[in-house]
């Protein structure tokens, strides 16, 4: 049997993160993606979640009974864009990512689509996409706390980056880690990550 | 609910499990069934030994193992038996076991304590239940909460159809049959969107041996599915549980089953119905370390 691909283990070095900013290169990667606008964890951001979960739950369970290379359904991610201090958590628009390996394309992709039209399932799951995300050298930091305190960790972020000359180019990307169904807000971990580019000012 | 009920509850349970520490000090020298012991107890043998352990702050085996030890040390201190007697009685089948295990109990082989005067022919337990002949055992104390205080959530759920796999054998192996299950549904697109992972407990791995555990995984579908080849369907009875998240490896859930069945439901105000405990695992332990994982534990409750 072959052993399970899990592609965290496998890029360990991007993911491994303490609770001091760090600098990150990250190589391009793959991964199935939905997007959307509004304030996380409403109502579209909860139907895009249970979208992208079946999508990735029936392209890898189609590929394993294929008798293929087993691989763990990554953890979720999320990128959000433009000015997000200035703006209202209901004007955001954000991406909900779960990584995904190269050997998934868009064959195996239109299958699972094809499979889970007969489901009658949310119309969501049409508009998940297979995209890969390059972000090059990041500073990434863990975030213990609740998300609206995000903020506090990316000054420190910010602060760093700016101490080795270079700023914070977006667009803001965090990875996952706890389950905000049970784990209480003060632990909840989240690694946070921003590509960096030269330069002292943002945008 | 006040708190009238609560001690009523804690009253009720202390009662039965009183009847059934009796029936044990009278019946020490026969072979104690779990069934009839939790007839007794008027507990239902699902829940049965969780209740009993939760509350003595022993499991069964070790209680009656305790009791029998210390009927023999009464009898070396009382008595004129022979010692190899006194093992044959306690239910050890050679002198040199039961001498191992007196000498762990009491500090001395049971030649010498029988020459010693005056020590205690008691072994320390939190329950404060000892061999006392055929009196009705006193001073019982239902053990008490101890560490962080239970989050314990009382929830109404509708019954949930689920399609399902039987495992019969350890815990520490569902997870084969976890695998085989989330493939045969995954490729159908049945997993994520709303569906849950489920476990539904059969037995209690405290009583039951290892190789006869059932144990039921499940995922839960709509109407529509219709059950084929190895996979079964079966509804989880709606009605009200006492819901407490576990957090950490699976292999510790034991723990949190007896904290909430033993510690919790006595002082509750609420009776165990007759039906299975479930799982339902909030995250997947292929992608999350054993300690960051996530599972509510559902006890049913009769209707208050």
């Amino acid at each position: 049997m072959n052993t399970k691909l899990d592609l965290y283990k496998v890029h360990k070095a991007e993911y491994v993160t303490a609770r001091q900013p760090a600098l990150v290169h990250t190589k391009p990667a793959q991964y199935l993606a939905i997007e959307g606008r509004g304030a996380p964890g409403n109502a579209r951001f909860q139907a895009c979640i249970g979208a992208l979960y079946g999508m990735a739950f029936t392209i890898k369970m189609t590929h394993k009974f294929a008798g293929k290379q087993d691989y763990a359904v990554c953890k979720l991610e999320g990128q959000y864009f433009g000015d997000l201090a200035g703006a209202a958590k209901e004007d955001w628009k954000w991406k909900l990512m779960i990584r995904t390996p190269d050997f998934i394309g868009e064959k195996e992709k239109a299958a699972a689509v094809a499979t889970l039209l007969k489901r009658n399932k949310s119309p969501e799951f049409k508009e998940v996409r297979l995209e890969t995300i390059e972000e090059g050298d990041c500073v990434q930091m863990l975030h213990v706390g609740p998300y609206d305190k995000e903020h506090e960790t990316i000054e420190v972020m910010r602060r760093f980056a700016e101490g080795k000359g270079l700023r914070l180019a977006g667009p803001h990307h965090e990875i996952y880690l706890s389950d905000p169904r049970r784990v209480p807000a003060e632990r909840l971990k989240t690694i946070l990550r921003q590509p960096v580019g030269r330069g002292k000012a943002e945008g | 609910m006040n708190g009238r009920t609560r001690a009523t509850t804690l009253r009720f349970y202390k009662e039965q499990l009183l009847r059934v520490l009796v029936h044990i000090q009278q019946h020490l020298d026969e072979p104690l069934a779990l069934e009839e012991l939790a007839r007794l107890g008027c507990l239902s043998p699902y829940h049965f030994h969780r209740v009993f352990s939760g509350m003595t702050g022993e499991t069964l085996a070790g209680h009656i193992r305790r009791l029998r030890l210390e009927r023999a040390a009464s009898r070396l201190k009382l008595g004129r038996a022979p010692v190899v007697e006194i093992a044959f009685e306690a239910g050890y089948e050679t002198q040199e076991s039961f001498t191992r295990a007196f000498h762990a109990a009491f500090g001395a082989a049971p030649g010498q304590f029988r020459r010693r005067q005056g020590v205690s022919a008691v072994i320390k337990a939190a329950s404060g239940v000892h061999y006392g002949g055929r009196k009705e055992p006193k001073n019982f104390r239902a053990a008490q909460l101890k560490g962080k205080p239970m989050n314990v959530i009382v929830k109404h759920i509708k019954p949930m159809r689920v399609a399902f796999m039987r495992h019969v054998g350890p815990y520490n192996e569902v997870g084969r049959t976890w695998e085989r299950l989330m493939m045969l549904l995954g490729k159908e697109g049945l997993l994520g969107g709303a569906s849950q992972c489920l476990g539904l407990c059969h037995d209690d791995p405290a009583v039951t041996p290892p190789d006869k555990i059932r144990y039921d995984a499940c995922v839960t579908v709509d109407e529509k599915f219709r059950a084929a080849g190895e996979i079964g369907t079966q509804v989880i009875a709606g009605g009200e549980y006492a819901v407490l998240t576990h957090f950490g490896p699976y292999e510790k859930l034991g723990g949190s089953y007896t904290k909430l069945l033993g510690q919790w439901l006595p002082r509750s105000g609420r009776r165990l119905r007759a039906t299975p405990c479930f799982e339902v695992y909030l995250n997947a332990p292929e992608s999350t370390a054993p300690g960051d994982l996530i599972t509510d534990i559902h006890a049913p409750l009769e209707p208050n």
